[in-house]
């Protein structure tokens, strides 16, 4: 028998609902290992996880845009210029 | 400076222009009040200008917008009570612009649409404002193929979230991509903590299934057990 289908371990179906908790460690201590050692079985709830993880985290792939040094000067003198109060 | 120090360092800016003492000097007006302004455009302006880049993909809206929001903060600044923080309003106003510049735009196109029946043409013009997110990183260390193999990675990634709709897109580039918090989107967007946890696991969720989708992979919850 597998053991990814004994009652021990959570099927693959339930480990989305439990991502965005573990990632926030939010799961209960049964919850996590239950958790955990269904992820050490299934390679490919490992990489959902891996990249559930990598979109939770999006300053490693975001372009950083650099902003060009006058924009601030040219903001400054808009609100100058305009924002009389 | 790797994107992570850079975001600590904005972050740390951010929590400086909340303080209230600085609040009650911008508020005051003057010449220190002039001073503390500059300040804060200094501190805000690069965060703040990727915020709206990133919604409208256009480097000279998103430039104008922030222009328009900072004179916003100027103007609006004697009425700021402080019941949010600073940083939560402006990106509230933000928002707001962002949103007006999309539905101009919304309308826009449904004119262009009309048009295009009838010449079944779409201008260059606008070919050329459709822009896929590129990945900008290096790493010297890795194997080439595992750096081949994270770049598509983060590069479908980055398409992805640029895919995402309302209301999933603005609790997700609030929440994941500014880093504010849980309470301060809620107040932003008017939802309860748990619609915006709700709204950002859906979110992660869209982005992952599409990435795992155009690498082949099965949908989660579809393995072994399913």
């Amino acid at each position: 028998m597998n053991r990814l289908m004994s009652p021990v371990f959570y099927p693959c179906a339930k480990i989305p609902d439990f991502t965005y908790d573990y990632l926030e460690n939010r799961l209960p201590v049964t919850t996590l290992v239950r958790f955990r050692a269904h992820l050490s079985l299934c390679k490919g709830c490992a990489e959902f996880v891996r990249l559930y993880r990598l979109a939770a985290d999006p300053v490693r792939f975001l372009e950083e845009t650099p902003v060009p040094p006058d924009l601030i000067e040219r903001t400054l003198e808009f609100v100058e210029n305009n924002g009389k109060r | 400076m790797s994107a992570g120090d850079s975001s600590r360092e904005l972050a740390a800016s951010f929590e400086d222009v909340n303080a209230a003492a600085f609040v009650a000097r911008l508020r005051a007006g003057g010449e220190d009040g002039r001073r503390a302004f500059e300040t804060l455009v200094r501190a805000t302006h690069g965060r703040l200008s990727a915020f709206v880049r990133r919604h409208l993909g256009d480097a000279d809206d998103a430039q104008e917008v922030v222009q328009e929001v900072f004179l916003a903060v100027h103007k609006g600044l004697p009425g700021f009570q402080g019941n949010s923080k600073l940083t939560t309003w402006m990106y509230s106003l933000a928002h707001f612009k962002v949103c007006d510049v999309i539905a101009a735009r919304t309308r826009s196109r449904a004119v262009f649409q009309d048009a295009r029946t009838e010449t079944g043409e779409i201008p260059d013009a606008l070919q050329a404002a459709i822009v896929e997110p590129g990945v900008q990183s290096t790493d010297w260390d890795s194997p080439p193929d595992a750096v081949f193999v994270r770049r598509r990675v983060e590069g479908l990634m980055a398409r992805a979230v640029a895919l995402l709709k309302p209301p999933g897109c603005d609790v997700y580039r609030l929440r994941d991509v500014e880093g504010l918090s849980g309470e301060e989107v809620a107040e932003m967007l008017g939802l309860s903590h748990a619609a915006v946890r709700v709204q950002l696991h859906r979110a992660r969720m869209e982005i992952v299934a599409w990435v795992r989708a155009r690498l082949g992979e099965s949908p989660a919850g579809k393995g072994v057990t399913a």
